[in-house]
């Protein structure tokens, strides 16, 4: 992470209060589970960027493959062109997979902050 | 159509609603039963009560009339619904549940350390509750005027009081075992017609011409693009900013039990989306003569007497009317508690019988904008909320769980900027229909009015002077770590 000033005001300071990894002496356990809860942060903002942009990308190519691609109008089941079923059905799978990709990281992320906390604790 | 057998399915549905609701009036007891259920409900209730509450008048019945209507364009309303719930897993759902606060409002003050922020979002909150509650209530005059031949504000009438009963009588709990129910009758009242239609249709002497009843400039491959990318985002983005849906993952257990329910519910609306879905297609076959602006809101509640004359066809009508039903009391319930807890705290005390008064003041206030205007196309009305939401809600709700330096005038600045251009865009649009370039533009802003709030909070926030909260990392570090144990 990248260094940054940070103002620091009397009164708002009781041991381990947030001090955005400059270290104050005396609360060395408190400081790494500031650290720790930060960083379980930030990968759990990396895991939802992440999944989102996978669903724009598939979602996209399912689009594109519906714009570019003629035949998929020709082909009728039941009397609905392909094309008109892929639309109207197609992205639900795609986002519940999403999710349940999303669950799996995010409980994981979290066992690995747990593991962590416990071992300093 | 029988309007006897439809009135009695109504009748039917709103007993239901009342001994569900009076089976939770005995067992709220408690402030916190009223407004979060206690958080105890399980994930499947759960599930099941944010998916009914979720599934409203739009897509019961507006969904099937728009795929009528315009074709595949309609298919991106639900697409964009239910993918708007995979942001609310992914940035929402656990660290809100973990805030411990009761409403938006709620959180967004204790985040920020800021009255004057709690004011400016209980009032986009309200907002947005009010403007969608009005469809709903245009939906139950459409209904009842269809099956029953009533005036439109007799459904109206009807729902706003039932809703105001209901809510001032049982709170959440009681709603929340209300919408479960009403999600599993929605499903029920679309599937077992449109199962019966898709083998009379495919099995009977009707032939289908695809290329006169689906043609492909009314498909997938004809659409704007700038258009359905700017609604989708909308959308997307929107769902988080509903008052109704966020306040639903309060009554989790926990930050990870509110994300299994997330899941849950992207697998429930789905269903129904795609069943719901199935009735727009077939309506195209069946029913290309409804296809006019006004009339197709109402093809799913025709479609089973096109194809079944006789009593089957009247008992299947009843049944989707009483889906649809369901749909209306569903959504402005859910609306009108957020909305009653959100004012009884502003406004008044935050006790129990403050929330009554707020419950019946909240449902007040649609039923006259309904009883004023005149209703347009369902879908298009609550499109209009989504961008709403999504420009003045959504961008200060996200930085506030995800950016430390977010501070109240950022916060501030950004919702007012948002609501403003919104409904700028949307007055302007509906005064002159948009000139040449700019009519895309006002007709689907979202494109531009949600980074234009975005940079707008991140700008004032990083200059102002007062700095962000001294306990934001601390209150950070709380949304996004698991509790002990």
């Amino acid at each position: 992470m990248s260094a940054q000033r940070v103002r620091v005001t009397a009164g708002a300071g009781r041991p381990g209060a947030p001090t955005r990894g400059i270290a104050l002496p005396g609360t060395p356990v408190d400081d790494a589970e500031a650290a720790y809860a930060r960083a379980l942060r930030r990968s759990q903002l990396r895991l939802a960027v992440g999944t989102v942009l996978g669903f724009v990308t598939v979602a996209a190519v399912l689009l594109a493959v519906l714009a570019l691609v003629p035949e998929l109008d020709e082909i009728a089941l039941l009397g609905v062109p392909l094309s008109w079923l892929l639309h109207a059905f197609g992205f639900y799978p795609v986002i519940a997979g999403f999710a349940i990709l999303y669950v799996r990281g995010a409980n994981r992320n979290e066992r690995r902050w747990r593991a962590l906390r416990d071992e300093e604790a | 159509m029988n309007a006897l057998l439809d009135l009695v399915a109504v009748a039917a549905v709103v007993g239901a609603t009342v001994l569900i609701g009076a089976y939770g009036l005995r067992i709220s007891r408690t402030t916190s039963d009223f407004f979060v259920a206690s958080r105890t409900v399980r994930p499947v209730w759960n599930a099941s009560a944010i998916s009914g509450e979720y599934l409203s008048a739009g897509t019961f019945l507006g969904l099937s009339g728009l795929v009528l209507l315009s074709g595949a364009e309609g298919f991106w309303f639900p697409i964009g619904y239910a993918a708007g719930y995979l942001l609310v897993l992914l940035f929402v759902a656990a660290p809100l549940r973990r805030s411990g606060a009761y409403t938006i409002p709620d959180f967004i003050e204790a985040r920020l350390e800021s009255r004057a922020s709690r004011r400016v979002t209980s009032a986009a909150c309200l907002l947005i509750g009010w403007l969608y509650i009005v469809p709903q209530l245009h939906g139950a005059g459409i209904t009842l005027q269809v099956v029953a031949d009533v005036p439109p504000w007799v459904g109206a009438v009807l729902v706003a009081v039932l809703v105001a009963a209901a809510t001032a009588a049982g709170g959440m709990r009681a709603i929340t075992y209300v919408q479960a129910f009403q999600y599993w009758l929605k499903l029920t009242a679309l599937l077992v017609p449109a199962v019966l239609i898709v083998f009379a249709v495919s099995g009977g002497a009707r032939e289908i011409d695809p290329l006169v009843v689906f043609p492909a400039e009314a498909g997938p491959s004809g659409l704007d693009a700038y258009a359905a990318g700017s609604l989708l985002l909308a959308l997307l983005l929107g769902t988080m900013g509903l008052p109704h849906v966020l306040v639903r993952f309060y009554t989790s257990p926990t930050g990870g039990s509110a994300r299994r329910t997330t899941v849950l519910v992207i697998v429930m609306v789905s269903a129904f989306y795609a069943v719901s879905s199935v009735i727009g297609l077939l309506a195209r076959v069946v029913a290309p003569d409804l296809a006019q602006p006004g009339v197709a809101d109402t093809v799913a509640l025709v479609l089973p007497a096109r194809v079944f004359p006789g009593l089957a066809g009247e008992l299947l009508t009843a049944l989707v009317v009483a889906g649809a039903f369901a749909a209306f009391l569903a959504t402005s319930a859910g609306l009108t508690v957020s909305l009653a807890g959100v004012v009884s705290q502003d406004v008044f005390s935050g006790s129990v019988r403050s929330f009554r008064l707020s419950a019946v003041l909240v449902a007040l206030v649609p039923l006259a904008i309904a009883l004023l205007t005149q209703p347009a196309g369902l879908v298009a009305s609550v499109g209009v909320v989504f961008v709403f939401a999504a420009s003045a809600l959504s961008p200060v709700l996200l930085l506030s769980i995800w950016w430390s330096r977010l501070t109240a005038r950022g916060a501030v600045a950004g919702m007012v900027t948002g609501a403003v251009a919104c409904g700028l865009a949307f007055v302007v649009h509906a005064a002159v229909g948009g000139v040449g370039v700019a009519a895309p533009l006002l007709a689907q802003p979202a494109a531009w009015t949600i980074p234009l709030a975005t940079v707008v909070t991140v700008v004032v926030s990083l200059t102002d002077r007062a700095g962000a909260p001294v306990r934001a990392a601390d209150y950070l570090a709380r949304l996004h770590t698991p509790g002990r144990g």
